[in-house]
């Protein structure tokens, strides 16, 4: 049991800082978030304290709260690289892990991806923790990402007493999750490439969600890869996410990239070309964690949520949206109780 | 369409043997109820018209072109295969049903893989897919290139292994024929699961077609992990120097790239097997390879051949030579231990020894040949 051990989870404004810290309280941790700006977010049993991760003070905090485990989940996503992602992902980090080592926080959990590893053509069919990070650099979250792990390394090897897990995760996939697969997913006109069919990678949101809070209260060190336990081929994924075939000369895309033509491709050619699969035997033998969704399931569910907003008239979609603000709306006034699947996933199974 | 079978009663059912009328008696009735199925789901189709008497004289006109005596023996064949059920309509509808089923069966799995309805391991082996091949793979074995598998017992019918064999042929068909040796005529039908060169990934079309055949990259990884799922695996030591050679080296073994495979099998602590091929030398006749052209093209090596490129990939059609597969006594490694993989003079001795192996067995096998067509 935690025990009421002090958690501080970073980022609770955002969409994997709120459900990890919803979570982590009704499992009976005391929860504090950090949130950069105003307003306040709203977690039934949790405090919050506004700070930046750059503020200075921030070691005597942890130390006045007596903060036990850190949760570091405040990275902002960007599909290009930009210099105030890099200072507030990189540098954030490596401030918020000085504070930790100063604090003698005994552990930090990171939420890292298995993009860090890069597609690339030489790549083994599974890929270990100790693989090279070689993530291509032309996305932005990407690049902050290897730049943080290789931090992490160092780090890891400085302060022996901070327990780092750097969580690695396969591409997300759910009904309200943001990542560049859903969003290649759901993009009618993003084409894949002609002739190739990677073995691809996928987790559940949920269980994204799952595994930082059992990452939270295990006792491993290190990167560690997450991923349901089957792997699928790209082709496969597209149709079990009812995505419609689109295969362009691969040439032509790269050709096209490099023109600036397609700045807002969702995924990098490479990562729909090369095998970028990682290995799950530390998941599964020392952190011990067991995603509830296997890939097909969530692919799946996916994709009959999509298909059913395809299927609906506008009418019909401007009605689901607004029982699905009514139903945020009650939850919000009503006891708080964060539930595991957000109001829209439940909303989707009505209507299948 | 549906693709139920539809429920067959069983003999076994009313627990004695049924005589031979009455199984054919049920057959018939089957085969009716199928279909009636078929004609009500499609409503419009007519058989084509069909009568025995042309069968005959397309047999009778296309027997003409034989010499006399050939011509006696087909028909003397003929009439004992011929009987009253190849010469009735119902005989040959029902080979149509059967051609019209296959063809509609083909559709559907091309249409399932289409909406992700399929299944492959985690290495992305697709077993639907790999099945759909094979008629064409055992054409390639048993009639064009009449390959001949000896040893195939050393390949054990449970449990790891390493085949190790020499490439060649411009383009490198012998490892699709080591699988299908084993996938044919194999006691425990097994699939090897060959390890391809790194030039492969790049290239579009070729790379998800052996992986849904159950290939992968070669890298030391790979085969442990292939290995230790308890998989043959099979490696090509030459790399892309092997298939690259010209005619007039052949059946000279390049040097062995790397020894990356012995460090595999002594990782996994699975026997090696030598494996030569003789015969795939010979399907292209490779001149001389032009450096500029495989710049070009991307691809590792670019041939030279009488046809290629001058047909385009006309030119690529292998000339039908016949081919022999020998599996030879399997090294084993079970002495030397897990540790020895990073003894790099160990490796390199074990190399050299399989290397010696296999251009012996080459050499003994050429020896033995008395034709590159025969």
């Amino acid at each position: 049991m935690p025990g009421g051990r002090v958690v501080l989870v970073t980022g609770v404004r955002g969409d994997w800082g709120g459900r990890v810290a919803g979570r982590l309280v009704r499992e009976g941790y005391r929860v504090i978030g950090l949130y950069a700006e105003p307003p306040a977010p709203q977690i039934e049993g949790a405090d919050f304290v506004q700070a930046s991760l750059h503020n200075p003070a921030l070691a005597d905090l942890l130390r006045a709260e007596g903060v036990e485990t850190v949760c570091h989940l405040a990275l902002v996503e960007t599909s290009r690289p930009a210099q105030w992602t890099f200072e507030a992902n990189v540098k954030g980090t490596v401030h918020l892990l000085e504070a930790c080592a100063g604090a003698g926080v005994r552990r930090v959990v990171l939420k890292s991806s298995t993009a860090v590893y890069g597609a690339r053509p030489g790549n083994s069919a599974f890929l270990s923790e100790g693989h090279a990070l070689r993530g291509s650099r032309g996305q932005g979250i990407v690049r902050d990402l290897i730049e943080i792990e290789k931090y992490c390394a160092g780090f890891h090897h400085a302060q022996p007493d901070v327990q780092l897990l750097v969580v690695r995760f396969a591409s997300i996939v759910g009904p309200t999750a943001d990542t560049p697969l859903t969003r290649f997913l759901l993009a009618t006109d993003a084409p894949t490439l002609l002739g190739f069919d990677p073995m691809m990678q996928i987790i559940h949101e949920e269980d994204v969600v799952a595994a930082l809070v059992h990452a939270v209260g295990s006792e491993v060190a290190g990167p560690v890869n997450v991923a349901a336990e089957d792997t699928l081929p790209l082709s496969k994924v597209r149709g079990l996410a009812g995505k419609p075939l689109l295969p362009v000369w691969h040439a032509m895309i790269y050709w096209a990239k490099r023109r600036s033509r397609l700045q807002r491709l969702p995924m990098d050619p490479d990562y729909l070309r090369y095998p970028w699969v990682a290995d799950l035997a530390r998941m599964r033998h020392e952190l011990n964690f067991v995603p509830s969704y296997s890939a097909e399931e969530a692919l799946r569910e996916f994709g009959q949520w999509r298909r059913s907003d395809r299927r609906l008239s506008g009418a019909e979609v401007l009605a689901r949206n607004e029982s699905r603000l009514r139903a945020t709306i009650e939850y919000r006034q009503g006891s708080g109780q964060r539930v595991d699947a957000p109001p829209a996933a439940e909303e989707k199974e009505a209507h299948e | 369409m549906s693709n139920e079978e539809p429920r067959t009663p069983t003999p076994e059912q009313d627990g004695q043997p049924l005589s031979n009328e009455e199984l054919r008696r049920q057959l018939v009735a089957e085969l009716d109820e199928l279909a009636g199925r078929l004609k009500s789901t499609e409503p419009a189709y007519e058989p084509p018209p069909f009568s025995p008497q042309r069968l005959v004289r397309f047999v009778e006109e296309s027997l003409k072109r034989f010499p006399k005596d050939i011509q006696l023996g087909i028909l003397d064949r003929l009439r004992n295969v011929m009987s009253d059920e190849l010469l009735s309509v119902e005989t040959w509808q029902g080979i149509w049903y059967m051609l019209n089923y296959t063809v509609q069966y083909n559709v559907d799995v091309v249409k399932r893989h289409l909406t992700g309805e399929f299944d492959t391991d985690e290495w992305g082996l697709d077993w639907e897919l790999l099945d759909m091949m094979r008629p064409l793979l055992a054409f390639l074995y048993r009639t064009y290139w009449r390959v001949e598998a000896t040893g195939l017992d050393h390949i054990p019918v449970e449990g790891p292994a390493l085949l190790a064999a020499n490439h060649s042929g411009q383009v490198p068909w012998d490892g699709f024929m080591i699988t299908t040796a084993a996938l044919n005529d194999h006691p425990a039908q097994r699939l090897i699961r060959c390890l391809y060169s790194e030039a492969i990934p790049q290239v579009p079309f070729v790379a998800p077609m052996l992986a849904r055949m159950g290939q992968t990259l070669a890298t030391v990884d790979n085969g442990v992990r292939l290995l230790e799922q308890e998989e043959v695996v099979a490696v090509f030591p030459e790399g892309t120097k092997g298939p690259a050679k010209t005619f007039k080296e052949r059946y000279r073994l390049a040097r062995f790239e790397q020894a990356d495979f012995v460090t595999i099998a002594l990782k996994a602590q699975a026997p090696i097997i030598p494996v030569s091929v003789v015969g795939a030398e010979e399907t292209y006749l490779s001149l001389g390879s032009s450096a500029s052209m495989s710049r070009l093209t991307g691809l590792p090596y670019f041939p030279i051949t009488p046809t290629f490129p001058w047909l385009g990939l006309l030119g690529l059609v292998p000339l039908p030579t016949k081919w022999y597969i020998d599996f030879g006594q399997p090294v084993s490694v079970a002495d030397y231990g897990i540790d020895a993989a990073s003894n790099l003079v160990l490796v390199a001795q074990l190399s050299d020894q399989v290397r010696h192996t296999i251009q012996d067995m080459l050499h003994t096998r050429l020896t033995q040949r008395r034709s590159v067509f025969r």
